[in-house]
């Protein structure tokens, strides 16, 4: 296929609005009368709230209102309603929201919150799984059983479990049965924060006339408009959500979370807007945190490397609410598989209540937790069965006729791991490794697949609005979050190359209000371009057969004669006889002033196919994309300090087609920094009271540049999938599925010292270094 | 206790009441309406809040107002003139270093503080530089590439 504008290094729309520090971000916002809210935070994460004395709060200057969470009998969440806005009588993790100040301005606000006093009846704490499970062990939700859930959760009442998800196929214990060769190995993936440099926020405003308004830095910004309307009983018409300029995601500004807090606080100063923006400890403990996920796997196979059997536990330690984290136990679940075809497997997995804040998304939403677990364990497998790591990958990759966990076949269209492999080894392995050591470093390289299989909620879709204006230029308007994924470009490329139009003859919408932009349902696991970009060539489609139905009659000639070149509709057998596109936009104008035709705009939208639900063992065709890559690195651990330095890594996914190569470079650069960080350097601790031990960035160290790879690899194959547009497929999340198992098979190479767990801080690998 | 303030902000006299504790993050966002200056932290770890005062990159979430008295300070919205861009800021577009944009005004400051200083910087010297500042989203490659490219456009 011949294409004028996708696969080019097309400037995206909003560089230079925001490189001049001109967008607009929530923080940036003032509007008229507007208020400021603080909250107080419990000092333990767990207990019951004896009393709340806000008093002197109430005192205090520039107050308006202190608000508790006495009576307060709001419950929300998308998928488990398990959420409060504000703690009612109890706290369940350090970041809960426990009592709010609404002041005149921030500092009032923060000033007042001081003088709130909470005192707690201490209760047991767990901020791992395994501790939550033990059969003593103090509910965290004692109705947990009776909340409203999505059908296909399973909550056991009774126990802190709040999801039991369960997939079999075939009959793991003959697989077991037929294997030479059992390995087993038990992984964690700490918990981590997103840490976006934009702080999440909120502004929620009560109206006069009963009518909710409301800003946030969030990606969802229908699902905020349904959840608030249900709460408070309103039409989803009557509530308005504005999402500004958003200065990244990740994953956790996500779902639903702190936009119902500020919506119960500003429900009590009904007529002004109440504004709140999070402290960075805030953001990191009163929002959505990410993982916090144990694999144990047990991986059976033949001696000449078949796999047979695959039995995998994941314990998810999900936070004292499981709505936001539940889907992500799932994707840990049954993507544990990775890249290969287990003809019989067991995948078995619980979210589990906990004392820490909520866990929710994280670019790569389980399966980098996961396939941690699986991507170890193939090199721990084929050094046992001295097959070459490359070899017995090889033999049981998934690919065209191949069936996944879920019992799902694939095709040609689903991408080739193989070729992805070729581009990494080639640029890791291609010579044998110069040297194992010297005075200073242990030099190892290490080798990971990946696969990353989102899916939506069963009724997810994308739309889009498209409009001819009287010039031919044209206006799009959707209701993808733009986060600095640059998915706004991929609309405007994507439309260009639809409609044969220059891309700057395309203006694509800024901000996002659901009182305009089309439904959407939120933007995540990396399907805005293939889901979103269907959306648009299917409105550039209609657009396009509606400029022919005008054409047809100021051409006097019939729709299927003519053709369209994006300057022209024309007869095809005369392509003289034209009108231009032009002309045609607000329907055809004769000379007279007579009009005939329609206005040109058209919307439509896309969803990606479910064909069946799962059945009790959780298979079926489910309307999943799969995409395919491969990563590898080459480092140094430093023999003094056991530093790990990156001096090379590799990626190379199978994306369909390369829409903007320059944006396409940017997300693997960022998303494999973002894997560095969490295999080197990132973890959120708490102490055995669910406190936070690190909730700022200096203490969560997180990548600054000297801590970026001497050089990246970035190759992409473009096997064009069926879905989306011009074949292309989604790779915001992929690049960090594959960094931590990779950074780990270098460290065994390097060492020869298998590890388990990440952040594979220096102190670790000197300790592992002692013992050896 | 309320004060007088005096300085410029991107060529322009300004004065400001000060209670005293106040940073100059505050006053540039909520008093004079610049909201180009980010904040991104609490603990002076970010950059984002970068803005150029007297010549020199300084984090403007611990400046304190008190010593603001006749400096000048240039931030985001003093860098480029009218529709025209900062070269700074033409390269970081041109190199992919924009994603979310957050980072960016304080990276532009950052940068337009250094190579005013010294237009023919050291490797090492922008390395040093940007090392003070936090991106989440770029992975820092199109960010060093593109100060590299900046670099370049003003040797001219
Ligand atoms: S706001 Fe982060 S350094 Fe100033
Ligand atoms: S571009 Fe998003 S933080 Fe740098």
């Amino acid at each position: 296929m011949q294409l004028k504008y996708i696969g080019k290094d097309i400037t995206r729309p909003d560089a230079s609005g925001k490189i001049t520090g001109r967008v607009q971000f929530l923080d940036d916002i003032k509007l008229p009368g507007m208020l400021h809210a603080a909250i107080l935070r419990p000092d333990l994460a767990h207990g019951r709230i004896l009393s709340i004395d806000t008093a002197e709060a109430e005192k205090s200057p520039g107050v308006v209102k202190v608000v508790t969470g006495a009576g307060c009998d709001l419950v929300y969440g998308d998928n488990i309603r398990d959420l409060t806005p504000i703690a009612v009588d109890r706290v369940n993790y350090i970041g809960q929201p426990v009592a709010g100040v609404i002041a005149e301005t921030l500092a009032e606000a923060k000033a007042a919150v001081k003088k709130i006093k909470a005192e707690y009846e201490p209760l047991p704490v767990y901020t791992d799984a395994r501790d939550a499970l033990k059969k003593d062990a103090v509910l965290i939700h004692e109705n947990s059983g009776d909340f409203w859930h999505l059908p296909g959760i399973e909550p056991i009442g009774g126990t802190n479990i709040a999801n039991r998800y369960t997939v079999k196929k075939g009959d793991v214990e003959k697989g077991f049965a037929e294997a030479d060769t059992v390995v087993e190995g038990e992984f964690n993936y700490p918990f981590g924060s997103c840490s976006a440099i934009e702080p999440h926020g909120s502004i929620a405003w009560f109206h006069e006339d009963k009518t909710i308004e409301v800003w946030s830095s969030s990606i969802c910004p229908f699902i905020i408009r349904e959840e608030v309307a249900r709460v408070y009983g309103l039409p989803i018409s009557d509530v308005r959500v504005h999402i500004p300029e958003l200065g990244g995601c990740f994953g956790y500004k996500s779902d639903i979370t702190v936009e119902q807090t500020i919506a119960y606080l500003a429900s009590q100063v009904p007529g002004r807007p109440v504004k709140w923006v999070a402290t960075r400890k805030e953001d990191f403990l009163s929002t959505l945190i990410g993982h916090g996920i144990r694999t144990r796997i047990k991986i059976g196979a033949k001696k000449d490397g078949t796999l047979t059997a695959l039995k995998t536990e994941v314990l998810h330690s999900t936070g004292a609410s499981a709505d936001t984290g539940v889907h992500v136990l799932i994707a840990a679940t049954h993507n544990s598989t990775g890249t290969y075809e287990f003809p019989n497997c067991y995948l078995d997995g619980y979210s589990v209540y906990t004392n820490t804040p909520p866990v929710g998304a994280f670019r790569g939403y389980g399966h980098q937790e996961s396939q941690l677990a699986m991507e170890r364990m193939m090199d721990i497998l084929a050094r046992k069965l001295k097959l070459d790591p490359f070899e017995l990958r090889e033999k049981n990759y998934l690919g065209p006729g191949k069936v996944t966990s879920l019992g799902e076949t694939l095709h040609t269209t689903n991408g080739d791991i193989g070729k992805c492999v070729e581009i990494v080894r080639r640029a890791v392995f291609s010579s044998p490794k110069k040297k194992a050591e010297d005075d200073y470093y242990y030099y190892g390289r290490g080798f990971a697949a990946l696969m990353k299989s989102p899916k939506g909620a069963p009724f997810s879709s994308k739309s889009c609005y498209l409009k001819f204006n009287r010039d031919g230029s044209v206006s799009i308007n959707m209701g993808g979050a733009e986060v600095g994924q640059g998915l706004r470009n991929v609309v405007r490329m994507v439309a260009a190359e639809a409609l044969k139009i220059a891309p700057e003859r395309i203006r694509v919408y800024t901000e996002i209000d659901t009182q305009f932009s089309p439904w959407e349902w939120q933007t995540i696991g990396s399907m805005f371009t293939t889901q979103g970009g269907r959306a648009v060539v299917k409105a550039a489609e209609k657009a396009i057969a509606e400029l022919k139905k005008t054409a047809a009659i100021v051409l006097r000639s019939e729709v299927d004669r003519l053709d369209y070149d994006g300057d022209y509709v024309f007869v095809k057998s005369d392509p003289t006889i034209r009108v231009p596109v032009p002309d045609l936009g607000r329907g055809y104008t004769f000379p007279d002033g007579v009009t005939v035709g329609d206005v040109v705009h058209t919307t439509s939208d896309s969803r990606l196919p479910l064909q069946s639900n799962p059945d009790e063992n959780g298979q079926g065709r489910m309307g999943i994309t799969y995409t395919f890559g491969a990563q590898a690195c080459e480092i140094r651990i430093e023999k003094k300090t056991g530093k790990v330095i990156v001096d090379h890594f590799a990626s190379s996914f199978d994306v369909g087609r390369v829409i903007n190569p320059v944006q396409i470079r940017g997300q693997v650069a960022g998303g494999v920094m973002m894997g560095i960080g969490a295999s080197l350097h990132e973890e959120l601790k708490f102490d055995g009271e669910g406190k936070a031990l690190n909730p700022a960035f200096r203490r969560y160290r997180f990548p600054t540049l000297k801590d970026a790879p001497g050089k990246q690899t970035i190759e992409f194959v473009e096997t064009p999938g069926e879905i989306g547009p011009f074949g292309a497929r989604g790779i915001g999340e992929h690049p960090l599925v594959g960094v931590a198992p990779a950074v780990l098979n270098a460290v065994y190479d390097a060492i020869g010292i298998d590890f388990f767990e990440i952040p594979l801080t220096p102190e670790k690998i000197l300790e592992a270094l002692k013992q050896k | 206790m309320s004060e007088k303030i005096t300085f410029t902000v991107n060529g322009t006299p300004r004065t400001v009441d000060i209670d005293g504790g106040e940073k100059l993050i505050f006053i540039l966002r909520e008093k004079l309406g610049l909201t180009g200056t980010k904040r991104g932290c609490d603990d002076a770890s970010c950059g984002a809040c970068v803005v150029v005062i007297d010549g020199k990159a300084v984090k403007s979430c611990v400046f304190p107002v008190k010593k603001l008295e006749g400096k000048e300070v240039v931030t985001i919205e003093g860098v480029s003139e009218g529709t025209k861009l900062h070269p700074v800021q033409k390269a970081l577009i041109e190199a992919g270093a924009v994603q979310c944009g957050y980072c960016m005004p304080g990276i532009v400051m950052e940068l337009y503080a250094l190579f005013n200083r010294e237009p023919g910087a050291s490797d090492q010297a922008i390395r040093d530089a940007l090392d003070l500042h936090l991106c989440r989203c770029t992975g820092y490659e199109a960010i060093w590439e593109g100060a590299l490219l900046a670099r370049k456009y003003l040797a001219g």
